[in-house]
């Protein structure tokens, strides 16, 4: 597994253990790659337009203050680009049609948009400025003219921060968050300047231009803090579209094409998604989501989102909810893990508890356990290999997994709503007249019925009693019920005849007391059977011990007859019996056989 | 082999023929160290990457191989163990520039060996760390170090740094090849 691992000894024992189960290879981790990035700033492409396909990142440094472009070639750098200011989203996309088709990079960042030919600085694009503020600018055509001290300056400034819908220019802003002292010099510096306002990016996506294919031309969409979402041509950089929203974009999902019909999902700050198509003026569906947007994806025409409480959210176009599941720990990133060669389609989320779930819809069917917090995560090309899952993690670290190639995922319940168990249909038998009429007939004479079984029950109780104080009486039961002499018999007949072995255990069941002067009798049928003592004293019993006493039958006549012999246990001057058994004698077989 | 076809081959008249598998990830250069080894005139100006795979023949000093160049695309993976019953000898070709896909390579080559028409026969493996020419490749000690070949304890195999455009390394490994096909013959 370990292959690649020469760069981080480290990475070896983690995938180790699932090894077998596993359905990626740990092609390479390096907990130092020093990349500090999200989702929206990391891309894979063909750079050179030879299938070799490249991981360009928009990293941030670990201070926020290092801001470059990575370019990453295998388990290597292979260039970087210094950026002037912190990304928001780094794309690549397709310019114009010449061969070979090398994709250019575009990377926003504040209110420009850096592209990025063959890794080189190519061309800047500066979103228009906005309209500025009418008494803003009054106030600083006055400072211009020193009509204007600079402490009603300031208040006549905060004031229009509070009261006015426009914002105030950056200058403006900056204006007032200096001290006294440095207000006069920073006035004077500026206050020839005509004041400027100008909105930043917040998040960018591609959009085909006419064709589908992988390598058609494709125009940049962005979303801006002013709450705009702007649609550039790829070759002019002229605008081409724009529509306002209500709230700012975060997360942005293009489908289709820009010149036959295309669909804008856009999830916002104010926890809802937009959806807008070509032509529309406003949005056309809204999904609120009373919970934070963590990430969004498409999966073919369904939208998915993961929200800030701990949910993962099916929509469809329309934004109606297909399905929710919970999660077992805060998203922190969704990427869409696209397998081409299977068709298989489902969303990855990055997960606060150092594991990576895999769904397909609702259906979670796989787990990747990290060794840090991921923070960005992508599918895809990379390299020469087609499906390679990237990952960069909070501390920096750089995952590289490769999905095996016989690896399948179960496609799981695909069908919407009620489970597959529910509509199977069990064959219950039909209702026959009889039971109807036994129906019936329990309904009309319930009371009637319970009565009868009442009775019957009292009755029974009755027998039971009366059965057990006639064998009281005679002594009938192998368990004397006397209190002097409590005592348990039992009976074994050993042997297959004609002579038999009669083996009688005698137990004393009292606490303490011993039992003495107990006489043992047989009553049998004297032409059948001839015991060898048919009358003998019982040794004393002490209590808890069991005695065994034995004597021979022998069985006469030859007729393969069996008959009962009664065993009395009697108490020396007494006529009446302290126990009774009777045992029956089984055939004789010696005779039988004979 | 009748007697006289024996006889024509201790004669050196007619050559033993034996069916090698040539495997490896796509890129790595099987088609290029293939064509390298056919005669100078047969040889082709331009490689593709091979679609499925494709039959090439080329001759040693006692041998005549049927080499079955695979191609070497994710997708035309599960076509290898077709061959695998047929097969006399394999050569695998690693790119030793591409470390990311080492753990593919990897993984390929332990499914190859555990394959049920592989796993009990003695065939030879050659191995052929290819693209040893270019800046980012590893030695053919660190690849058979990544590739664990130090594990394969009941075939005979052997590894070789090559370069497949220039034709070094190769001649190496086939001598080996044969000599073994020679041995196992006998
Ligand atoms: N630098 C260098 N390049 C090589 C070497 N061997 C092959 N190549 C190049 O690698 C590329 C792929 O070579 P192929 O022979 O087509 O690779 P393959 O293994 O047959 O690939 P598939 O048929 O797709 O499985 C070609 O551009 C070759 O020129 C080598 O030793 N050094
Ligand atoms: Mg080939």
């Amino acid at each position: 597994m370990a292959a690649a691992a020469s760069s981080a000894p480290s990475s070896g024992s983690a995938g180790d253990g699932t090894r077998a189960t596993s359905k990626w290879l740990d092609a390479h981790y390096d907990p130092v790659a020093n990349l500090h990035t999200f989702s929206s700033c990391v891309t894979l492409a063909d750079l050179h337009g030879d299938g070799d396909y490249k991981l360009v990142v928009g990293n941030f440094g670990s201070t926020g203050h290092e801001m470059k472009l990575k370019v990453y070639q295998g388990t290597s750098l292979l260039s970087e680009n210094t950026l002037p200011d912190l990304p928001t989203s780094v794309v690549s996309f397709l310019m114009e049609q010449h061969e070979p088709r090398m994709p250019a990079l575009a990377v926003a960042s504040g209110p420009y948009i850096y592209v990025y030919k063959n890794l080189r600085p190519y061309f800047k694009f500066t979103l228009p400025p906005m309209e500025p503020n009418p008494m803003e600018k009054v106030v600083w055509e006055q400072a211009k003219e020193d009509k204007v001290d600079l402490l009603s300056m300031k208040e006549m400034l905060e004031a229009i921060r509070e009261n006015a819908e426009m914002p105030l220019s950056v200058q403006s802003l900056r204006f007032l968050t200096l001290d006294p002292p440095e207000m006069d010099s920073f006035v004077n510096q500026h206050k020839s300047q005509p004041i400027k306002r100008q909105t930043v990016m917040t998040c960018m996506a591609t959009l085909k231009k006419n064709r589908v294919d992988e390598d058609a031309i494709s125009c940049l969409v962005i979303g801006t803090e002013n709450m705009e979402i702007l649609i550039l041509d790829p070759e002019a950089f002229t605008i081409l579209s724009k529509v306002t929203i209500p709230s700012v974009p975060t997360f942005l999902d293009v489908a289709g094409q820009f010149d036959v019909e295309y669909r804008l999902t856009v999830a916002c700050r104010n926890g809802s998604i937009y959806i807008l198509r070509r032509d529309s003026k406003r949005p056309k569906y809204c999904i609120e989501l009373s919970a934070q947007a963590v990430g969004l994806v498409r999966i073919q025409k369904n939208i998915i989102v993961a929200c800030s409480d701990e949910t993962l959210r099916g929509y469809t176009q329309k934004g109606k909810k297909l399905w929710g599941v919970t999660l077992p720990a805060t998203p922190i990133t969704l990427g869409i893990m696209d397998e081409k060669f299977q068709s298989f389609q489902a969303v990855l989320v990055a997960l606060a508890n150092l594991e990576v779930h895999i769904y397909r819809d609702k259906n979670l069917v796989n787990v990747i356990q990290v060794p840090d917090i991921v923070t960005s995560i992508s599918f895809g090309h990379y390299g020469r290999e087609d499906n390679t899952l990237i990952m960069t993690t909070k501390g920096g670290g750089l995952i590289i997994k490769i999905l095996k190639r016989t690896s399948t995922f179960h496609k799981g319940d695909t069908a919407v709503g009620v489970p597959v168990a529910q509509s199977i249909k069990l064959s219950v038998p039909k209702k026959t007249k009889l039971y109807v009429d036994q129906t019936l007939r329990e309904r009309e004479s319930g009371v009637a019925m319970h009565q009868v079984f009442q009775t019957d029950l009292s009755r029974i109780r009755l027998m039971a009693a009366r059965a057990y104080v006639r064998a009281l009486e005679c002594s009938m039961t192998p368990v004397s019920e006397s209190l002097q002499e409590p005592l348990k018999l039992n009976a074994v007949v050993q042997g297959m005849g004609p002579t038999f072995k009669l083996c009688l255990n005698l137990q004393n069941m009292s606490e303490n007391r011993a039992v003495a002067n107990l006489l043992i009798c047989f009553v049998y049928d004297e032409n059948r059977y001839s015991i060898e003592r048919p009358f003998f004293k019982a040794p004393m019993l002490i209590p808890g011990l069991n005695y065994p006493l034995a004597t021979f039958v022998e069985c006469l006549g030859d007729q393969g007859i069996s008959d009962i012999i009664k065993v009395f246990v009697l108490s020396e001057g007494n006529s009446r019996p302290l126990l009774t058994a009777h045992i029956s004698m089984p055939v004789s077989e010696g005779l039988a056989a004979a | 082999m009748g007697l006289f076809d024996k006889l024509a081959s201790w004669l050196g008249l007619k050559k033993k023929e034996v069916h090698v598998l040539c495997l490896g990830l796509d890129n790595s250069g099987k088609t290029t160290i293939i064509n390298k080894l056919k005669p100078s005139n047969a040889q082709a100006q331009d490689i593709v990457p091979t679609i499925g795979f494709s039959i090439e023949k080329f001759k040693t000093s006692s041998l005549s191989f049927t080499v079955f160049d695979m191609s070497g695309q994710g997708r035309y993976r599960n076509l290898w163990e077709h061959y695998y019953k047929d097969c006399q000898a394999i050569i695998f070709v690693i790119d030793s520039s591409d470390i990311l896909r080492m753990v593919v390579a990897k993984e390929e080559l332990d499914t190859l060996l555990t394959h049920p028409d592989l796993k009990h026969r003695r065939i030879p493996i050659l191995f052929f760390a290819n693209k040893m020419d270019l800046r980012d490749a590893v030695s053919s000690v660190k690849v058979s170090h990544l590739l664990t070949l130090e594990n394969i304890k009941d075939k005979p195999w052997h590894i070789c740094a090559s370069d497949a455009l220039k034709g070094e390394g190769l001649q190496e490994g086939v001598d080996w090849l044969q000599d073994q096909i020679q041995i196992m013959k006998t």
